[in-house]
């Protein structure tokens, strides 16, 4: 059973996880990504699940989490992927395979875009008129209007079942701080998902960090497991 | 054929591009290498979508002490002095919102419109993956691609005409390829530099759109001794200097929450004594702290937005609080009102924070369901979104913003204390110019780069409260 909102194990903070739910996966060029949280997904077998992540091509330069989708890709527990860019393209891995097949659906958002739907998504906006894709082929079958700044496209809110983040410590009612690249998307992740897990460098007693350096509310974050 | 230049050229002559404190956002590729060319002190901050905002490069990884980096291709970096660490929600508010000066981009294709194509392979003709590319070729005020002048089979990848799909539309300022600077100029493509042994026609040869050439022809010399110039000051001796500039009808955000916490109550008395006038106003309260005691000392009076107006500088408040909870104790603004010497666009507390954040972020408008079905909804869209009602709000900018921050560093870096960062730091992106009242400037570096709410980019004007200044009178 979890204390609070402290659990035992990557596995039983995820017990819960049902088919075909969408999951924010944070982690960036190697930096913040929840290991332990995403083989303990792995292993809970979940399927038809929509993955929300960026990385691309970094494989190489650390454990960014493209190995870990790759093997949730491998294992048939994805449906879909909406990513700025899931994976390096002609890199051959099992993501492009499998939509190759036409059994993986891949949505692709500039990151930007993404980044600022997840804002909404956490922060209860309905929509938001952004420039960026004004022009491109990610605007063209968007609503567009114009403003006195210029030309937008309406981007919709974009909400998850489950985050996945790392944090380099959190106090037990869940407040967090990050390490350097480690914060990247988590922080926008943790407000846009029902149920933010938290895999925490530190686990720590409230009143441990400083309230003024805390980066991720404790509301954000529901569950928490130590990353070793 | 004569010798191409290396990425290392490339890369110095694309840094040659760069002036004195300028924010430069970088993508992946040949971009990236600049980091590497620039001199260790270079007063441009680049910004990293990995989070680290004013780094340079880094041979052994991160450096002991500060946090660990990563550049936009996954290396690690170091920040320099002054820098800050950032989230990726940051980075996509500071390109959209126009913060950044120059963005450089490697894309596979650029069109003598300024139109460029982000990169897709002959394995995924269907999937383009634009990572970062649109929000940089969409946000950058300049932006800088930089491409091998020809791809592997020797086709050319500056083309002529527009792009039918496009990952940046018309955004191409200047292309830096391992030949050739060409200036995209209305349309048109104009040669301006050649690489060392090549000529205009062997350039033109291999470019597939018309070229136009410059009248001073040059060889690429990169030249980065610009970028060893001190940064512009933002440290002023005193509140009326940085308010100076600040005009009769300006638009003008000031903020603070309830009493004392967290308004600039200095820089306030300056606008005062200036006596500029026609002012609008916006922010939280427009002065209740002086009807309403928050604690103040008996016999005083708080300094807050009601000095402006009990001095007729006033004529709009775009504001949340604009009466005194009390009725017997009505605030300047609102008797004010009831004069009909000012006007007044009510707005809901989120709803301004949100309008606010907006501005700065080079967000439009937005759909927000606070105020759906009340007074607030007058005279603007309504719209159900996934069966929910929701109202369109615009965003706010400004031509001045007034913040209180506790300290800064010179480059403009700030953190708040307690409550005063509420609607501060989410002022200081929206305005052209962004003063900040501090109690103690310090050098760059002396500020933990994880604990800076305000990165410098934001901050135009810094001015110390002077010891002893008190928020009554």
């Amino acid at each position: 059973m979890p204390q609070g909102k402290l659990y035992d194990s990557p596995q039983a903070a995820l017990a819960d996880v049902q088919d075909g739910s969408t999951i924010l996966v944070a982690g960036f060029a190697g930096h913040g990504v929840a290991e332990r949280l995403l083989v303990a997904l792995l292993e809970g077998g979940s399927k038809d699940l929509t993955l929300v992540y960026r990385d691309g091509p970094y494989a190489s330069l650390g454990s960014g989490p493209l190995p870990a989708i790759e093997n949730l890709v491998s294992n048939g527990q994805v449906a879909k992927i909406i990513s700025p860019i899931p994976f390096s393209p002609g890199s051959g891995g099992a993501i492009e395979e499998s939509w190759q097949a036409g059994w993986l659906d891949i949505e692709i958002v500039p990151q930007g875009v993404l980044v600022e739907r997840l804002r909404a998504g956490g922060a209860g906006i309905g929509g938001v008129f952004l420039p960026t894709a004004v022009g491109t082929r990610f605007g063209a079958d968007k609503e567009k209007r114009s403003f006195l700044q210029g030309e937008a496209v309406l981007e919709l809110p974009l909400k998850a079942d489950y985050s996945l983040i790392k944090v380099a410590a959190a106090d037990t009612l869940g407040n967090a701080i990050y390490d350097g690249s480690g914060r990247n998307w988590a922080p926008v992740m943790a407000m846009a998902a029902r149920i933010t897990v938290a895999e925490a460098g530190l686990i720590v007693e409230p009143g441990e960090l400083d309230p003024e350096a805390i980066i991720s509310p404790g509301i954000f974050v529901n569950r928490l497991v130590a990353s070793d | 054929m004569p010798p191409r230049l290396d990425e290392l050229t490339m890369a110095r002559r694309a840094a040659s591009e760069l002036e004195p404190g300028q924010v430069v956002a970088l993508g992946s590729g040949l971009p990236v290498s600049v980091a590497a060319v620039l001199p260790p002190d270079a007063a441009v901050q680049l910004l990293s979508d990995a989070g680290a905002l004013g780094y340079g490069a880094s041979s052994d990884g991160h450096s002991s002490t500060g946090p660990a980096l990563a550049s936009p291709d996954g290396r690690p970096v170091a920040l320099q002095r002054g820098g800050a660490v950032v989230g990726m929600v940051d980075w996509a508010a500071m390109l959209r919102g126009g913060h950044v000066d120059v963005a450089l981009v490697q894309p596979a294709r650029v069109y003598a419109s300024g139109d460029l194509l982000g990169w897709t392979t002959a394995a995924t003709p269907g999937l383009f993956a634009p990572g970062r590319t649109v929000d940089l070729s969409a946000g950058g005020r300049k932006v800088i691609a930089m491409l091998p002048h020809t791809g592997s089979d020797g086709s050319p990848n500056i083309v002529a005409d527009s792009s039918p799909v496009a990952d940046g539309r018309g955004c191409v300022n200047v292309i830096i390829t391992d030949i050739a600077v060409i200036r995209v100029e209305s349309g048109a493509l104009v040669l301006s530099e050649v690489a060392p042994g090549w000529s205009y026609d062997e350039v033109a040869a291999v470019t597939g759109a018309p070229l136009a050439q410059a009248s001073n022809l040059k060889e690429i010399a990169p030249n980065l001794e610009a970028l060893n110039a001190e940064r512009a000051g933002k440290v002023f001796s005193d509140g009326p200097s940085a308010i100076a500039d600040l005009h009769d009808g300006a638009t003008v955000m000031i903020d603070g929450f309830g009493g004392p916490g967290g308004m600039a109550h200095y820089l306030l008395v300056s606008l005062r004594d200036q006596g500029t006038r026609g002012l609008t106003i916006i922010s939280n309260t427009i002065g209740i702290a002086r009807s309403v005691n928050f604690g103040t000392p008996p016999g005083k009076l708080a300094i807050d937005h009601s000095i402006l107006v009990d001095n007729g500088q006033v004529a709009k408040a775009i504001a949340t609080y604009p009466v005194s909870p009390s009725m017997s104790n009505p605030s300047s603004f609102e008797l004010a009102y009831r004069r009909g010497d000012v006007e007044l666009e009510l707005v809901p507390q989120g709803t301004l924070a949100e309008r606010l954040r907006a501005g700065g972020a080079g967000i439009y408008a937005f759909y927000t369901p606070t105020g759906a079905g009340t007074l607030i909804a007058e005279g603007k869209e309504s719209r159900v979104i996934d069966g929910k009602e929701y109202i369109l709000e615009q965003a706010l900018t400004a031509d001045f913003c007034l913040i209180r921050g506790h300290k800064a560093d010179t480059m403009g870096n700030v953190v708040y204390k307690g409550t005063s960062r509420n609607f501060n730091a989410v002022m200081a992106p929206s305005a052209r110019i962004t003063i900040v009242e501090v109690d103690e400037v310090v050098e760059p570096g002396e500020l933990d780069p994880e604990l800076i709410v305000t990165p410098g980019m934001y901050v135009d004007r810094l001015v110390v409260r002077p010891e002893g200044f008190s928020p009554y009178e």
